[in-house]
């Protein structure tokens, strides 16, 4: 990590190869760098990287939550895993939920900032309406919602005049849960939206309108074309963080895992191997195949936007 | 080459080092204060996990223990009910820094590793203090008992309960002379009431609410019925499944009636089945820790144990009981203060059943003061009818059994599964229970037999 940023800022000072300056360069900028990172390291290893190490050990054995009595059991938790169907379920909710929030948020997302982009009054209050709800701790905006989804008394079933069941049918429970994270989260995307649509020149349309294009055209031809990098940005976050959904399900399910176990998450899943059944080896066995998943998701990404970017050339 | 800022880091340093010196002094310092603070020679460290009208009542009970013992300083801590609060007692006591005292549910003590998170009771110190096996109904008292000891002194039994509006039975007649609901013998005559209240019920209410979606409510409920069919879970050195998956079709068959004959309203599943009782709506099953709610909002309401529809009367019941986390150098008069404590609030548990739950010291139960509490003394016939969960480490509330066959008893009642394929899942998730080693110490429920 030193390396690198040393690398970056000598590189076009002076003219060498990057092999030079990477083996020449490199002692003296820990000198200088390293000292002042020396304190994130320390903390990164002993609360990242030690964690995880342990853990990876941890899913070879049979340990238990006391920390007592812990064997070597070779590849039997990841055997045991693959054929746990409470697993699968709980890995396919939170793909689902993925599914549902990603495409949903980025397109509400870009339609919010289109909307406080382009509106003339008042820009400063739909900026903070969008936005207000990220704010929130993740258990008030869910409590909030469990209010506005309740059966007799909540103000969504009343204002539609309907009688849906939200949070205990297990047909609707997940869609809950979306509906609410999008309320509660679309603030983030929509702010990185609004900042990209204000870096766009003002030229561009200019020039575009001289050409006769119309507002759609604009759209098509200019916006949506400069906003790209921020799309795969904007994708790529949510799926990270929407397959590590967690505390807003288990605060509006009240701490289970929702009408007919329909909204166990992964994380939730992980939880309650490690802390009700108090298999800690298996929960870490678990764990480790949904950090190989995660992994593969965001290598997969960046593959796609290399190829891109090479077919772009 | 000079370093002129060298003596400054030293000082930078030494300052830091002082900080976090003092810091740790002071941590130190207020392990000891609070029996500092109260003149107090011994000092009991309790944990527990009221909140509420439990948590006001505990603490009252405790204020009065203080009251009558001002040499024993009672630090208590309430945590977060439900499963954090098994994994903090397993973690402290695995790391040896366990409180003098704890409080846990019954059907969970089994599976917490007695002997090494748990420590038995010194039943000569408990008889010492006022507090007897003969005080306690017995089948209560054995379930406490492990390997021939002791291990958890029953606060209560709490039980899930039938309870009624009693303005809305009377317009129906459902209401006896005594101004008690009128008994209940089998399925039919269950509905038959249901129908009969239905039509005396206001518009937009439900009959019943009954936490159609709800795993553990499920789950106790099935408990209950299953109980009163004689049904039986495993055999007795827990090495075969013996449970009768036609009797758990008939239970299963019965909750899902509620919904299907229009009596339950799976909208108004959950805690709304509760405000609905209280805007007029004639029946909610309910756990006895809703008796301060209905009272408190000035119902004229009444309870008994669930309806025993098959014959035999049961209902679900589980336990409050106090314990001993493991300590490794546990004795002394800390040890010997808890046992105080516990027998005290034992003794003294004429207020506890303020928050709806049964004493399980069996002598308050004939008081005056207790017979004088309504609904409690309505439904006390429950300490002698109780239907429990299977004496095996993967059972008691919340646990990993109500986890696993909950979400079947859910989906068979809302309709998402047939009764008799949810009972063969239950089958097989037992068996597959049965066959699952405790994470605790590698052994299986059978392995462990002796613990059962």
């Amino acid at each position: 990590m030193t390396a690198t940023s040393a690398q970056t800022i000598t590189a076009p000072a002076r003219a060498r190869t990057a092999a030079d300056s990477a083996t020449i360069r490199r002692p003296q900028g820990f000198q200088h760098g390293g000292w002042f990172v020396a304190p994130f390291l320390l903390l990164f290893a002993l609360f990242v990287i030690w964690p995880l190490l342990r853990g990876v050990w941890l899913s070879f054995t049979d340990a238990n939550i006391s920390g007592e009595g812990a064997r070597f059991i070779g590849l039997d938790n990841y055997r045991e895993a693959l054929k746990d169907p409470l697993m699968w379920d709980s890995l396919g909710h939170s793909a689902f939920f993925t599914l549902m929030v990603v495409p949903c948020i980025t397109v509400l997302a870009f339609l919010l900032a289109m909307l406080a982009h382009h509106i003339e009054r008042g820009k400063w209050l739909w900026r903070l309406c969008f936005f207000a709800p990220f704010l929130l701790p993740s258990t008030v905006a869910a409590n909030l919602w469990q209010w506005l989804f309740n059966p007799g008394t909540g103000m969504i079933n009343y204002v539609f005049g309907i009688e849906t069941p939200w949070l205990t049918d297990k047909s609707y429970a997940m869609l809950a849960i979306v509906i609410q994270t999008l309320w509660w989260t679309v603030g983030f995307s929509f702010l990185l939206y609004l900042a990209a649509l204000q870096g766009i020149p003002g030229h561009l349309y200019e020039a575009a309108k001289l050409d006769g294009a119309n507002a759609w055209h604009r759209m098509v031809h200019i916006t949506l074309p400069m906003l790209r990098n921020i799309t795969g940005l904007v994708v790529a976050l949510q799926i990270l963080a929407s397959l590590q959904v967690f505390d807003q399900a288990v605060v509006m399910m009240d701490f289970l895992p929702g009408p007919e176990g329909s909204t166990r998450t992964f994380v939730q899943f992980t939880l309650e191997e490690g802390f009700t059944s108090y298999r800690v080896g298996y929960a870490s066995a678990i764990s480790v195949i949904f950090f190989v998943i995660i992994a593969a998701v965001a290598l997969a990404r960046m593959w796609l936007l290399r190829n891109r970017e090479e077919s772009a050339r | 080459m000079g370093r002129p800022d060298l003596n400054r880091r030293q000082l930078l340093g030494g300052l830091g080092g002082l900080f976090v010196a003092s810091s740790f002094g002071f941590a130190a310092l207020g392990t000891g204060a609070d029996a500092l603070a109260t003149g107090a020679d011994t000092r009991v460290r309790y944990w527990n996990l009221f909140s509420g009208g439990d948590g006001s009542n505990m603490i009252a009970m405790l204020d009065a223990f203080r009251k009558a013992h001002p040499d024993i300083a009672v630090k208590d801590s309430t945590l977060q009910w439900g499963s954090p609060f098994y994994t903090k007692l397993a973690m402290a006591a695995a790391g040896n820094r366990a409180p003098d005292l704890g409080v846990m549910h019954l059907g969970r003590v089994t599976g917490f590793s007695p002997g090494r998170f748990l420590d038995p009771w010194d039943v000569d110190l408990l008889a010492e203090y006022g507090v007897r096996e003969a005080d306690f109904n017995p089948a209560l008292w054995k379930r406490a008992v492990i390997d021939g000891k002791l291990y958890a002194l029953p606060l209560d039994i709490h039980v899930q309960l039938c309870f009624y509006r009693k303005d809305v039975l009377k317009k129906a007649g459902l209401l006896g002379d005594d101004g008690r609901m009128v008994p209940v013998t089998s399925p039919d005559e269950w509905f038959d009431v249901l129908k009969q209240a239905k039509r005396a019920t206001k518009k937009g209410l439900q009959t019943i609410g009954l936490w159609v979606n709800d795993q553990n409510f499920q789950w106790w409920f099935f408990v209950a019925f299953y109980t009163q069919l004689g049904g039986t879970w495993f055999n007795a050195a827990n090495t075969e499944v013996t449970f009768d998956t036609g009797k758990a079709t008939q239970v299963l068959e019965f909750l899902r009636r509620h919904i299907t004959d229009g009596y339950a309203d799976p909208g108004f599943a959950g805690a709304a089945g509760a405000e609905q009782f209280l805007n007029g709506s004639p029946f909610v099953w309910e756990g006895n820790w809703s008796v301060p709610v209905f009272s408190g909002a000035k119902l004229d309401y009444g309870a008994t144990p669930l309806p025993p529809v098959f014959g035999k009367p049961a209902t679900h019941a589980e336990s409050h009981a106090f314990v001993l986390p493991h300590q490794s150098d546990r004795g002394g008069p800390a040890d010997e203060a808890a046992h105080r404590l516990a027998a005290y609030v034992v003794r003294h548990a004429r207020q506890w059943a303020a928050g709806g739950h049964i004493p399980a010291y069996t002598p308050t139960l004939s008081t005056a003061a207790y017979k004088a509490l309504n609904p409690q003394s309505e439904y006390v016939s429950a300490m002698d009818h109780q239907a429990t969960e299977p004496k095996v480490w993967f059972a008691g509330s919340t646990g990993i059994l109500a986890q696993r066959v909950g979400p079947i008893v859910v989906a068979s009642t809302l309709g998402s599964a047939k009764p008799e394929t949810a009972a063969r899942r239950m089958k097989s998730t037992l068996t597959q229970l049965l066959a699952m080693k405790n994470p605790m110490d590698g052994r299986t429920a059978a392995q462990g037999g002796a613990a059962a």
